[in-house]
């Protein structure tokens, strides 16, 4: 069937013309380049192994802005590489250049590709000739069972050997965290630097207390305070248990605070409050002592007010 | 108690394994009975059973003296994922790797009631030996069960990032099956080398095996990239991470010595070449495990640092020794004669897709490991991005596609050029229709339109390939549609719809990132979310802001999508949760990466996937065609009914 | 294949074994990829000469500030945020050290990153620090135009508009006295 033919050349032309102005079409105007690509190919520098693409660190979203900035404002994405590269390094660009190292990346699957190459040929061409597999002629009964014994023996020390090597380089190398007290919450976080892990607890905290919620404030506080031995994050966690009602608790914690540093105007405010809400006789002598080290504090003034007025209980003035 | 008891049982797997090692040889080089080496691998099952039910024991009690349940472990976790946090941290997941590997050894074992061959005895011995050295690995160096003196009150709960969404549960023991599952092929190459011969038994066991992994090494990496679509807030599956490459290298050279199995049934030409490659690929699973665990390599996924490293680099090159000493040792025997095919013959269409996806291994292979070596040899650790694995990768992946379409339609001893490209009018019609139609609506670029084509061009030719015999001489492709037949094309299929979704979502995929006052909206391809409100509520041990966010298309609204921040106290880490609204025209996703501290603003990030249900839909499809392929080739009267899972590998596929 | 051949092949393996295990075993050597510094240990410092990038902005008093007219002076730059805790720290420290070598014309300025400004104020009133001069950078594109990658950071910028020191962690008051007397002397 002649036509038929034809008509299906003629069709398959059509197709392939059609085809063809699709594809310069799509080559001809790639698009803009977009946040997204541009950022997937650079590094946060703050990361483990994060594009700025894919990292919700702080320093990526605000890469991320400038990406979008420069791109918005004419640059193409390799005038915004170079840009970045100029500030943080080249490390930060998350391809290497394709000179130097870099070349690696091509030569190392080049070679694999030729090596395939060579053996799928050689397999094709692999010439008869040495007929079916040969298997091992049966060996002559006593020579083979010396010669499987020892063979077992051998097999045997080895598999044992390897089981030594194991157990002697684990023991040097996995000494840590043996039978004596590790740290035990030790939970290493997984995505956050500390600095902006720390911070961001104390931001969450205050919002807590800000709403009210003073135990899960008190929760929190401890957690940070377990993690950071810093006094300020301790007389924090000390005021969160006053406003959350445990006067007593946040005595104790302001008394440890002002064991290392007796000249802690807010350790001195802390306890003072807390012994005043446990009507506590020191409370206010506690509290003179405050005002005298600190007579321009914040919460000075309500504290004098408190003074000068009856002994009451009830929790401090907010701060 | 718990945690003594575990230790025992760890012990107990290391003594039962060396034994059934041991054991086994004596059967291989002896002929000694089989029974006890087949009790001592049950024995190493049951010690790794135990060793499992104890740790779980412990995290379900709170056992906190017990080292892991103390890193782990925490009375706030839900009890869901506190079942799952056996496997959240290094030390738990080598007690999965090791029932796995166990549970693999234990089913070889129990097959040989089916048929003994000199091979299977051999085969056992390797995968014992593996079992030795993890659980010398496990018991001396990363033992879960050491225990912690004072034992601590509560404890910090797993990486936040494994307790947001249930296929934790699911992916890594899918991932591991497959993973692990890898040694058996191995095995059976290693006992083809040892023993110096192979047969149609071997080819049908490695085959069966083969599959079987192969096909849950897919389904989990498929579940990981949905996974990490669905937590990780990026709104990409697949970034070209170490630990995520490290999963997919075995899964290249596996579809490659899968697809040189089918190259004979009684006398295979590609003998050599599934044997290599089987080896290849339980070495990249090695590998895989080294960088993994090691903490060498720089990833989100990666387990902390541990001291595991150097020993498991120590067996990664015993073993790679020991397989190139056997190589070269049995190379004088020749692989069985066959006069060489005509070129078209599937022979040189199943070398070809050996050889495209050894590169694309070798392209990953060298990708991931360019950051030790530049350090190593430069001294400044340079990084590589998806911008090189996506430049290198997808040309050769666009090759194999073309190949994957072409040779289900050769016949088996070969085809003329002419009659072949007759079959392939119709497919390559159907490609190119789709390229014309794709690239003069829309611009999606060159790759992507290539891949579109390139899908059609393979469903229509696997559809073709699907359908039997046709009327008409010179058409006729007369292979019977068996069910493993057509399970192989589903996966092709699978393949292409895929490869149409990765194509489309990475294309047309469009974001918008802005910060956004409540009552403000960020739009996308004629997709907006406009700021509703934020909300502050307690979760568990710390917080959770939620930004409500209401979607609109054309005026009408919606839906409503909800992202957030959940703070976690106890491991002091955030934790961006995307709001995903799945249609099968493609996903609305939103996040929200920034709340300011007065409530009242927040950054908000808005993307639009098209079509990218279509990656998992594939993949499925993908995972599936190869169980249905491990269907027996014809059920005998006498035998039992066959299962499409695999319980019964071993003197299958009578020819 | 010969023995020879065999031989051959041996060594072949074995070489690309080596070098195949060689940038395995020195990643397990090298250091973790960052070097994460903790408040308290000793900040990253690196010793540059190159021009410092503009810093031009109103500050929190209402103000416009504009670092180039502070030629002349050598001028210490603190990126900090009020959600950074090793800041909160830093700060008094540093107020204390410009303020001591002030009459050497050093002054101090800092970079306000991904903030709100009630939020530094606050933080300001509590380290008793309301008289710095900070540049609020609420999307953080100033501080990534320095190149700064985490906060604290620190730059040293001499009289003629140079960066000659760049600390990436918590400085201290030593640290600070140190860098002022290596710019200041010629």
């Amino acid at each position: 069937m002649k036509l038929r033919r034809i008509l299906a050349l003629a069709g398959l032309a059509a197709l392939l013309a059609a085809a063809g102005l699709a594809t310069w079409r799509s080559t001809h105007d790639s698009g803009a380049a977009t946040v997204e690509q541009v950022a997937a190919s650079l590094r946060c520098p703050a990361c483990d192994g994060e594009t700025v693409a894919q990292s919700r660190s702080p320093v990526a979203a605000a890469m991320r802005e400038v990406i979008a900035n420069q791109l918005a404002a004419g640059r193409s994405p390799d005038q915004v590489r170079t840009w970045f590269a100029q500030r943080y390094g080249e490390e930060v660009l998350a391809d290497p250049s394709g000179r130097g190292m870099g070349s690696l990346l091509w030569i190392v699957p080049g070679l694999a590709l030729l090596a395939g190459v060579a053996l799928s040929v050689r397999t094709l061409r692999h010439r008869p000739g040495g007929g079916p597999p040969r298997t091992p002629a049966p060996p002559s009964a006593s020579a083979s069972s010396v010669r499987t014994r020892r063979a077992w023996d051998l097999a045997a020390v080895g598999v044992l050997a390897m089981v030594a090597a194991v157990a002697v380089a684990g023991a040097r190398a996995g000494g840590v965290g043996s039978d004596d007290g590790d740290s035990p919450a030790a939970g290493t976080p997984a995505a956050s630097t500390p600095d902006d892990a720390l911070g961001r607890q104390i931001d969450l905290a205050k919002a807590l207390e800000q709403q009210g919620e003073y135990g899960a404030a008190v929760e929190i506080y401890r957690a940070a305070a377990a993690a950071d031995p810093d006094p300020r994050l301790r007389l924090r966690l000390a005021f969160a248990l006053l406003r959350a009602g445990r006067p007593g608790e946040a005595a104790g914690i302001a008394r440890q605070v002002l064991a290392d540093q007796p000249a802690d105007a807010d350790g001195l405010l802390v306890l003072g409050l807390a012994e005043r809400a446990t009507r506590s006789p020191a409370a206010s002598g506690t509290l003179r002592r405050f005002l005298r080290l600190a007579p321009d504090h914040p919460a000075a003034a309500d504290v004098r007010r408190l003074l000068s007025q009856q002994p009451t209980a009830g929790s401090g003035p907010g701060g | 108690m718990t945690g003594r008891f575990g230790g025992w049982s760890l012990g107990a797997g290391l003594v039962a394994a060396v034994a059934a090692t041991l054991l086994w040889l004596r059967v291989a080089l002896r002929a000694a009975p089989a029974r006890h080496a087949r009790r001592a691998t049950w024995a190493t099952l049951a010690a790794a059973a135990a060793a499992c039910a104890a740790l779980e024991w412990a995290l379900l009690r709170h056992d906190f003296g017990v080292r892991y349940v103390a890193d782990n472990g925490g009375r706030h976790v839900p009890p869901y994922f506190t079942v799952t946090s056996l496997w959240a941290a290094l030390d738990g997941s080598l007690l999965l790797w090791l029932l796995i590997l166990a549970g693999y050894a234990a089913l070889l074992a129990r097959s040989t009631r089916r048929r003994t061959t000199t091979l299977h005895p051999w085969a056992l011995t390797v995968v014992c030996t593996v079992c030795v050295f993890f659980f010398a690995l496990t018991y001396f160096a990363a033992n879960p069960f050491r225990s912690v003196h004072p034992a601590p009150a509560d404890g910090p709960g797993p990486n936040p990032l494994l307790q947001e969404h249930p296929a934790m549960g699911v992916h890594p023991p899918l991932l591991y099956a497959g993973y692990a599952g890898m040694v058996v092929p191995f095995a059976y190459a290693l006992a083809a080398l040892l023993a110096g011969e192979t047969g149609p038994a071997w080819l049908a066991a490695t085959r069966r095996w083969t599959l079987l992994a192969w096909s849950l090494l897919t389904a989990g990496i498929v579940l990981g990239a949905w996974w990490s679509y669905a937590v990780l807030g990026w709104g990409g599956y697949w970034a070209w991470d170490p630990v995520e490459n490290a999963s997919l290298l075995p899964w290249l050279t596996a579809t490659a010595a899968l697809h040189a199995t089918l190259a004979g049934r009684r006398r295979n030409p590609l003998t050599g070449w599934v044997v290599a490659l089987s080896c290849a690929t339980f070495l990249l699973v090695l590998v895989g495990t080294f960088l993994t665990r090691s903490g060498a390599v720089a990833s989100v996924h990666s387990f902390t640092q541990s001291p595991l490293g150097p020993m498991l680099l120590g067996f990664v090159l015993l073993v790679a020794a020991v397989v190139g000493g056997l190589l070269i040792w049995r190379s004088g025997r020749s692989a069985p004669a066959r006069p060489p095919g005509p070129p078209l013959a599937r022979q040189a269409a199943l070398l070809g897709n050996a050889v495209l996806l050894v590169l694309l291994a070798a392209i990953v292979l060298t990708g991931t490991i360019f950051p030790l070596a530049s350090e190593a040899l430069g001294g400044a650790r340079a990084a590589v991005g998806p911008g090189y694995f996506n430049r290198a990768a997808v040309p050769v992946a666009l090759v194999a596609l073309v190949l994957m379409g072409v040779a289900p339609l050769i016949r088996p001893g070969g085809d003329r050029p002419a009659e072949l490209g007759r079959r392939l009018v119709v497919p390559a019609a159907a490609g190119l229709a789709t390229v014309a139609a794709v690239g003069l609506l829309t611009r999606p670029g060159l790759p992507a339109l290539a891949a579109f084509g390139l899908a059609a061009f393979v469903l229509a030719a696997t559809a073709r390939a699907a359908a039997p015999g046709r009327a008409g001489p010179g058409t006729r492709i007369p292979v019977r549609a068996t069910v493993r037949r057509l399970g192989g094309l589903l996966s092709h299929a699978g393949i292409a719809v895929a490869a149409t979704g990765i194509a489309a979502s990475s294309a047309y995929t469009a974001s918008a990132e802005r910060q956004l006052s409540v009552g403000q909206a960020v739009t996308v391809r004629g997709v907006t979310a406009r700021l509703v409100g934020i909300d502050r509520a307690p979760a568990g041990r710390g917080m959770a802001v939620i930004a409500r966010l209401a979607l609109e298309r054309g005026g009408a609204t919606i839906g409503t999508a909800r992202p957030q921040l959940r703070y976690y106290a106890t491991r002091d880490t955030v934790v961006s949760l995307p709001a995903i609204r799945s249609r099968p025209r493609g996903d609305i996703y939103a996040t929200v990466t920034q709340v300011a501290s007065d409530g009242r603003t927040a950054t908000v990030r808005l993307a639009v996937n098209p079509l990218v249900g279509l990656v998992w839909a594939g993949g499925a499809g993908t995972a599936l065609g190869g169980l249905l392929a491990l269907r027996r080739r014809r059920s005998t009267p006498a035998a039992a009914p066959t299962a499409v899972t695999a319980g019964e590998p071993v003197g299958a596929g009578r020819p | 294949m010969t023995r020879r051949s065999r031989l051959l092949w041996s060594a072949l393996a074995a070489a690309g074994l080596a070098a195949a295990a060689f940038p395995l075993a020195a990643g397990l050597r090298g250091d973790s990829p960052r070097p994460a510094a903790s408040a308290g240990a000793a900040p990253v410092t690196e010793v540059r000469d190159d021009a410092a990038p503009p810093l031009v902005g109103v500050t929190l008093a209402g103000g416009r500030f504009d670092l180039s007219a502070w030629r002349g002076h050598t001028v210490v730059v603190n990126v900090w945020a009020s959600w950074c805790a090793p800041c909160r720290q830093e700060l008094p420290q540093l107020v204390a050290a410009v303020g001591q070598v002030a009459g050497q014309g050093v002054r101090l300025v800092g970079l306000d990153v991904r903030d709100n400004d009630q939020d530094a104020r606050n933080l300001l009133a509590a380290v008793g620090a309301s008289g710095l001069t900070v540049v609020p950078d609420p999307r953080g594109t100033t501080a990534v135009s320095w190149g700064v990658s985490g906060v604290p950071e620190t730059f040293v910028v001499d009289g003629t508009g140079r960066i000659r020191a760049h600390a990436q962690g918590a400085v201290t008051a030593d640290w600070v006295r140190q860098q002022i007397d290596r710019v200041a002397t010629p």
